[in-house]
């Protein structure tokens, strides 16, 4: 039938006009779609918000029958696991008694060099309630929000490193992007050497480093800290271990973002940096003025009753208002450190306030410093 | 007022496909990714009712499926354009595929979308993206495909097939 034909022809067309629309807008879409849009993390947050209680009670037994397969393959190993253990704890004994040494040292260091304290944070500790694991997106969802203090940026980590980052906050659940996930890039350091790098996920469990500098030597096995640059994480939180792979650098996490169920989020914010308070011996003395001329006129009294209020006051340097609010001004007062931010071969922390610091011990001049 | 609503259903489908595959619940505790139910429904109802799926609609599942999932916005709207307009072209092959052969199209159609994200994610990114994940997510959507056909075929012939169309 002509008409028949006709109407399905046109039907084509029409068709494939409205397919070339759809994707011409699609690139358009792609090309102009480097945006965070605000109301999606937004419908997101709100989301896992209500939902929350329901991921938890999904996400418990999944969560329980994933540990008992895995406490199988552990119990074939679990002689062995003691055995490697143990060695591995007498060994660590050993490494306490110099670690307090030198920790000893480097307060009576900083004594000596009037150092600025460390910044120090505080935390709040969230569990792991849902995972997703799509091909642009490693994310998990702890049960942690605004109402707890949680803000975009701040840094989750566990007993063993870091796990990523903060992605967005809802009121009481927030989206973690993890260290693994495609968009995720943070400044590291290599040690020993304190090589800058850059750390990229790339959806494996394994990312990799970029942006290293072109005469750095690296080794395998070389600790991956974070370094603190851009001020957005704090410096020094384990992340793991450099591994060579052919000519890619991938790095080896401590964290294992599927089997971590209890999480901190630090709350860093970098210092803002503030000129020391000077003392009162940096302070300029008052001048000392001379005692005025006898007048030798009849005239000269009145210059004489005028210049001695100016030499009284003068000679009062403690009324000077400079001097009185810097005497006046209190010292910062820091929280305490988290004390399991550690793994077992890192050291504790130092306190923060120099009169806190524990009194020195004796040392022999022929120690030397362990790199 | 029941023929539209009937009517919206097969973008209702797609969309309400694309929530729950983004859900942050995992049944495997995250070592899967999540199957790609919105693509099930664009697949299903372009080739059974093309009227109730035209390029929009595909072109705005593809949108949301980007806006949940955390891909770029337009990456997964501009693989379900291309594969629908494959599908359009072969709509005869594809439709008149039955068992086996069904769930082996779809795998087909899933596994060119998967590629076609692959490769304009490695432009969108400039660098070589895992190929691990989006094999994973293809055999996945496979495996979720084969109880939800019985289902799709069930909604159209009690719910959306009383609707007359004209091709």
């Amino acid at each position: 039938m002509a008409n028949g034909t006709w109407r399905s022809g046109r039907a084509r067309s029409g068709g494939r006009v409205s397919l070339l629309l759809a994707g011409i807008v699609s690139v358009l879409l792609l090309i102009a779609g480097k945006v965070h849009f605000l109301p999606v993390d937004r419908a997101r947050t709100a989301l896992t918000d209500r939902a929350g209680t329901v991921f938890q009670a999904v996400n418990a037994p999944v969560l329980a029958v994933t540990r008992w397969f895995s406490g199988i393959g552990h119990f074939f190993s679990v002689y062995s696991e003691n055995q490697a253990l143990r060695e591995e704890n007498a060994r660590l004994t050993q490494w306490r008694g110099a670690a307090l040494a030198l920790q000893n040292r480097v307060n009576h260091y900083r004594l000596l060099l009037k150092m600025v304290p460390d910044v120090r944070y505080s935390a709040v500790t969230a569990q792991v309630i849902a995972r997703s694991s799509q091909p642009f997106l490693e994310t998990i969802v702890l049960n942690a929000g605004k109402a707890n203090g949680i803000n975009p940026g701040e840094a989750v980590i566990d007993a063993r490193g870091m796990l990523g980052r903060i992605y967005v906050a809802g009121d009481h659940t927030a989206w973690v992007v993890l260290l693994t996930d495609l968009n995720s890039r943070i400044p590291v350091e290599i040690r020993p050497g304190n090589i800058p790098a850059i750390l990229a996920g790339n959806n494996t469990d394994q990312p990799v480093l970029d942006a290293i500098p072109q005469n750095a030597k690296l080794r395998d096995g070389a600790d991956i800290v974070t370094s603190g640059d851009g001020g957005l994480l704090p410096a020094g939180l384990p992340i793991g271990i450099l591994r060579f792979d052919g000519k890619q650098m991938k790095v080896a996490l401590y964290s294992d973002p599927l089997t971590a169920v209890d999480v901190r989020i630090l709350d860093y914010r970098a210092p803002i940096e503030q000129m020391p308070k000077p003392a009162d011996s940096d302070l300029p003395a008052p001048p000392k003025l001379s005692p005025p001329p006898p007048p030798t006129s009849p005239l000269q009294p009145s210059a004489q009753a005028v210049a001695q209020p100016s030499a009284s006051a003068a000679r009062a340097p403690a009324a000077n208002p400079a001097i009185a609010l810097v005497r006046k001004s209190p010292m910062a007062t820091r929280q305490p450190p988290p004390s399991d931010l550690n793994t077992g071969s890192r050291a504790p922390a130092a306190p923060s306030d120099p009169e806190q610091y524990p009194a020195p011990a004796e040392e022999s001049p022929d120690n030397q410093d362990n790199q | 007022m029941s023929s539209f609503f009937a009517a919206i259903i097969p973008l209702s489908s797609g969309i309400l496909g694309a929530l729950i595959s983004s859900l942050p619940i995992s049944l495997t505790a995250g070592a899967m990714p999540p199957p790609l139910l919105s693509f099930m429904a664009v697949y299903f109802w372009c080739l059974v009712r093309p009227d109730l799926m035209p390029p929009a609609a595909a072109l705005l599942i593809g949108i949301v499926q980007d806006f949940v999932s955390g891909s770029p916005i337009g990456l997964w709207a501009t693989a379900y354009v291309a594969i629908y307009a494959v599908l359009a072209e072969q709509r005869d092959s594809f439709a008149g595929l039955a068992g086996i052969g069904a769930i082996l199209g779809f795998a087909l159609a899933v596994l060119l979308a998967s590629a076609a994200v692959y490769g304009i994610g490695a432009v969108y990114y400039w660098r070589v993206l895992p190929l691990m994940p989006h094999l994973l997510q293809v055999v996945v959507s496979v495996l979720c495909y084969i109880p939800l056909l019985p289902m799709l075929n069930g909604l159209q012939h009690k719910v959306v097939g009383p609707l007359r169309s004209e091709f």
